[in-house]
């Protein structure tokens, strides 16, 4: 649709095929944005286009395809599937061209996965097995749903009732049980009183990332039910993932604003840089290290809130009633640093590529599980850069990003040490 | 698969199976359009095409051999460094090879000696930071950071820097051309010794033929590698702020510093460019259009418009806005004192200064020719003049006249002239017509426009740079010869005589012109008919 009633519905493609058609190949969703392009070093931002070369990996040539493919011009294929998912849905591509103009890329990304699944041709076969046991188990490793709490540390009791709410996640819950255990451990040395899900189940993020929407609005609903019931005004993640899927993907699908979730989505960083300037969390032990700190997409970029739209576009391709874009400039980006450079001993470097210019580690969003030579290549290409600048340590907020590191780091035998940055606060805190 | 069998396989032993696809997939991914510089025109529906095979050489041997392999088989091929130059630089024939040199990226940089040697996969963003880190500078080209140095080079190359610098022929130094038929010609000094320190001589100096003022768009060979001059800069650093889209580089005012004068007259202005060439002053200088101050304050396409339809023919005809760029190359007081010269030029003149933000995002490192498709999803240059001043100027007057009858189409834009700045040191005047409209409306007339600014320049004599590629060269040629396109097609016929390399270019718009029915009646020249694959 090119003119005429639009939306941001993304379970409908058409909307996005004004956007398919105006990208102008300047691949400003590619390179690093060019203030703060490093040199000829680590001077990209797409995994997929500087992994598979031909332009047809980067969102410029996504956007002919999806056309090509809506209009009927090409059909689907072996080729077509892994350009579709061999991407990491990281939003480097959306702020990028955000910079300048005013097309939904992201948005376009995920209708066009939502197509393929409705047209039975998508998703990829290893994500089909996983959204069975997500189905049969409530998690994305297929493990035993009863094992879910199996992570809560000793001494550590969650209240029946609070006003924070802790969602753990499938990764902190199975995988990096650290994670969760240092978030309690916080919640708890901060006096604050959380509670758990009575039946937590995973968020759907996997679901909705490959395009699988019906699903994931199934268990969007169920879990903001449970929020709602369980009375709590705070959701808190651990997980750069579920925090995205909370905050703005659980909104975009039920066609509702994240204010209207009728509670606050928080990640553990955002929670713990207000405890800290409250003076109710102290950092207080000191951790002798030259860390860098990766921004997980999730949480930075794409975790601005949701505000749906739909309107009318018009001449010169104008929309009506205005639309405010999300356009990655008020991500989570300064909280994580300013705890990092709270922390006693703690040197933080920057990469080259930060905040909204950083390059995805390559795990989320299906490709993990898809395509794994991909998700470890890109890990690899970031720790070039945590190696670039001296780093002892990469930090991120995420255990899909820790996970892939540290696949990668034990996988080549480095001496790099990879941290969730609840841990760091955990280890500050801690007496 | 859109080439044999045999010549795919030729060709993929050449580079690998990774970095060649005949894929349709693959291939709709290079599409020119829709969007893009030139796209949703006429030109990009009737000349473009999906290319039969993409290839991704990595050395200049491979781009050799790939080349040799295309004459062999006469397969056409197109040289694509990023692609950003929109409809010209895709595929114009069907089945054609598009050799796409992302991947040969090797970058050098002789801090001594000042110059850089990149290969066309270096992008300008790039090779400014890797200067600028080491105390040089170089001028990035206005169409974007994002090109291709090398593409750049070779057709275009200026910006409001360029006021003190001048176009970039002589900044091309030693340098490696694949010609069309896959000779190797070494140009400069690289020609002899292997270093490419100098351009012209000792070996041979192709350079006039490769870029002219605004170059042949990849039909006379392909670009491997250059020495590119840097030019010594100041010493302190351009710090990168703010978080997208709000990103800037904060400029060291003590060496560093835009200054936005308004002045009372078109003529004040130029009066200023004049005056301080004269006082030898100045990094930089350009008019302001009034619409690309609008683009940038505004926060979307609809902020744009509602700022826009603001305007209306007597603010724009008193808006004189000239911005001087100052560095004090050598020391603090060499700013100091240029500023002090240029107060004094611009009080004479009945000028003041603005309030002007001590940063930059347009020029240095960050050229975001991308909003230029902001406000209306269509865009192409259609004419720019590289003259004098003194030519320049009525050139914007007088297409700012013709345009009003195109309009719409085009953009309503309240008879603006255009960029207007002067060159090297105002030796020369700089011209620039742009023009921007809705693709998702009828276009035809837009084709027109582009083709009656070329009629409009021969009536009034107006020197264009857009000749050969970029307009019908029968219409063109005999005007400004008067045998131009004889010169240009006996040229072409002896470095690439089997036509493939980016073929029908230099004759794509006449070939235009004799494909889409709406052209036409605008015919009223001769030519010979155009034969040309489908
Ligand atoms: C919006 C916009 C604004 C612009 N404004 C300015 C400006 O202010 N100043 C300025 O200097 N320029 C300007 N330009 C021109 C622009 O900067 C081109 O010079 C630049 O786009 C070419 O680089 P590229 O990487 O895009 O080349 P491509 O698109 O890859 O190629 C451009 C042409 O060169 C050929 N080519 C590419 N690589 C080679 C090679 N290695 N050897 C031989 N031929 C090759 C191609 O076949 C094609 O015909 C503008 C362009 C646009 C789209
Ligand atoms: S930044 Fe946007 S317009 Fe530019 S190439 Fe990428 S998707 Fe296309
Ligand atoms: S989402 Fe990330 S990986 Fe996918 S095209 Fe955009 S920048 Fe590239």
């Amino acid at each position: 649709m090119l003119k005429g009633k639009t939306s941001l519905d993304v379970t409908q493609v058409e909307n996005f095929i004004f956007d398919m058609t105006k990208c102008i190949k300047c691949k400003g969703c590619t390179w690093v944005d060019h203030i703060y392009m490093p040199g000829v070093k680590f001077s990209t931002r797409c995994p997929s286009a500087t992994r598979y070369l031909f332009d047809s990996y980067g969102a410029y040539g996504k956007m002919r395809i999806g056309l090509a493919l809506v209009e009927g011009r090409l059909d689907y294929s072996h080729e077509l599937l892994k350009i579709l998912y061999a991407c990491t849905l990281c939003g480097a591509c959306d702020v990028g061209c955000k910079r300048n103009l005013d097309l939904e890329i992201e948005l376009t990304l995920e209708a066009l996965r939502i197509k393929a699944v409705k047209d039975g041709k998508g998703p990829m076969p290893q994500h089909k097995k996983i959204a069975q046991d997500i189905l049969t188990e409530h998690n994305r490793f297929g493990a035993p749903h009863q094992n879910r709490t199996k992570w809560l540390p000793e001494g550590i009791k969650p209240s029946p009732k609070a006003d924070v709410l802790y969602f753990v996640g499938c990764s902190a819950s199975y995988t990096n049980p650290e994670i969760a255990q240092a978030t309690v451990k916080i919640l708890d040395a901060s006096g604050t009183p959380f509670m758990l899900m009575p039946d937590e189940w995973c968020c759907g993020n996997l679901l909705y990332s490959v395009g699988m929407v019906d699903e994931a609005r199934e268990l969007a609903r169920r879990n903001v039910d449970m929020v709602k019931q369980a009375g709590a005004t705070t959701l808190l993640t651990s997980c750069a993932e579920c925090y995205r899927m909370w905050k703005v993907d659980y909104p975009k699908m039920l066609g509702i604003s994240t204010a209207d979730l009728g509670f606050r989505v928080v990640h553990l960083v955002e929670y713990v840089d207000e405890l800290m300037k409250k003076g109710t969390l102290k950092l207080t032990n000191r951790i002798d290290l030259r860390l860098t700190y990766h921004d997980s997409c999730s949480l930075s970029r794409l975790s601005e809130p949701w505000v749906p739209w739909k309107g009318e576009r018009g001449l010169w391709g104008m929309v009506n009633p205005p639309l405010d874009r999300r356009r990655g400039t008020n991500g989570v980006y300064q909280q994580p640093r300013d705890i990092l450079k709270a922390i006693p001993g703690v040197e933080l470097v920057e990469m080259p590529r930060m905040r909204e210019n950083a390059f995805c580690c390559g795990a989320g969003r299906g490709t993990m599980e898809a395509f794994p030579d991909f998700a470890l290549w890109a890990a690899e290409q970031r720790l070039a850069e945590v190696k670039e600048v001296g780093a002892e340590a990469v930090v991120s907020a995420c255990p899909w990003c820790k996970d892939n590191f540290a696949k990668v780091v034990s996988k080549n035998g480095e001496k790099l040490k990879v941290f969730d940055i609840s841990e760091l606060v955990l280890a500050s805190v801690e007496v | 698969m859109a080439i044999s069998q045999e010549t795919y396989q030729v060709l993929e032993s050449i580079v690998g199976p990774e970095y060649i696809s005949a894929n349709p997939v693959i291939c709709e991914g290079y599409r020119a359009g829709p969007g893009g510089y030139e796209c949703g025109s006429g030109y990009e529906r009737v000349m473009t095409k999906v290319p039969g095979c993409v290839i991704m050489p990595r050395t200049t041997e491979e781009v050799q051999k790939i080349v040799k392999v295309c004459n062999r088989y006469k397969i056409p091929y197109v040289p694509y460094s990023t692609g950003f130059y929109g409809a010209r630089s895709h595929p114009h024939v069907s089945d054609e090879l598009l050799i796409d040199l992302k991947r040969m990226n090797d970058f050098e940089l002789d801090e001594k000696h000042l110059y850089a040697v990149v290969e066309p996969g270096i992008i300008y963003s790039q090779l400014q930071e890797e200067a600028m880190r080491r105390g040089m500078y170089i001028v990035v080209g206005g169409g974007g950071s994002q090109v291709s140095a090398i593409a750049n080079m070779i057709g275009d190359g200026w910006s409001p820097l360029s006021y003190r610098i001048g176009l970039p022929h002589r900044r091309i130094l030693g340098t490696e051309l694949v010609l069309p038929d896959g000779e190797l010609v070494k140009l400069g000094s690289l020609a002899l010794q292997g270093d490419p320190f100098w351009g012209e001589g000792l070996g041979p100096d192709l350079r006039g033929l490769l870029r002219g003022f605004t170059g042949l768009r990849g039909c006379l060979g392909i670009v491997t590698k250059m020495a590119i001059k840097l030019l010594p800069f100041q010493p302190e650093r351009l710090e990168p702020t703010g978080i997208s889209p709000h990103t800037t580089l904060q400029l060291p005012t003590n060496r560093v510093k835009w200054i936005n004068f308004s002045m009372p007259s078109k003529d004040a202005m130029k009066e200023a460019m004049y005056e301080m060439s004269k006082a030898e002053i100045g990094a930089g200088v350009t008019k302001v259009p009034i619409f690309w101050r609008v683009i940038a304050k505004a926060k979307s396409k609809e902020e744009f418009w509602k700022l826009w339809s603001k305007e209306n023919e007597e603010t724009l005809s008193s808006f004189h806005v000239l911005r001087v760029l100052l560095i004090g190359f050598a020391s603090e007081e060499q700013l100091e004192y240029e500023e002090r010269v240029l107060t004094d030029i611009i009080t004479e003149l009945g000028g003041e200064a603005r309030r002007t933000r001590p940063s930059d995002e347009s020029w240095f490192k960050n050229a975001d020719a991308a909003g230029m498709w902001l406000m209306c999803g269509g865009y192409v240059s259609v004419d720019y003049v590289i003259e004098t001043i003194e030519h320049a100027i009525p050139h914007g007057e007088n297409y700012a006249q013709l345009k009003k009858s195109f309009t719409p189409p085009l953009m309503p834009d309240y008879g603006d002239p255009g960029w207007f700045q002067s060159f090297e040191l105002s030796h020369q005047g700089y011209s620039e017509f742009l023009v921007y409209w809705d693709p998702d409306e009828n276009t035809d007339r837009v084709d027109h426009f582009y083709l009656e600014t070329s009629k409009e320049n021969i009536r009034k004599r107006f020197y264009t740079s857009l000749l050969g590629p970029h307009q019908p060269l029968y219409l063109t040629g005999p005007a400004y010869g008067p045998n131009y396109h004889k010169w240009l097609l006996a040229v072409k016929g002896e470095f690439d005589p089997n036509f493939v390399c980016h073929p029908p270019v230099p004759l794509a718009h006449d070939a235009f012109v004799e494909q889409a029915e709406w052209m036409k009646p605008l015919k009223d020249w001769e030519s010979p008919k155009i034969r040309q694959k489908k």
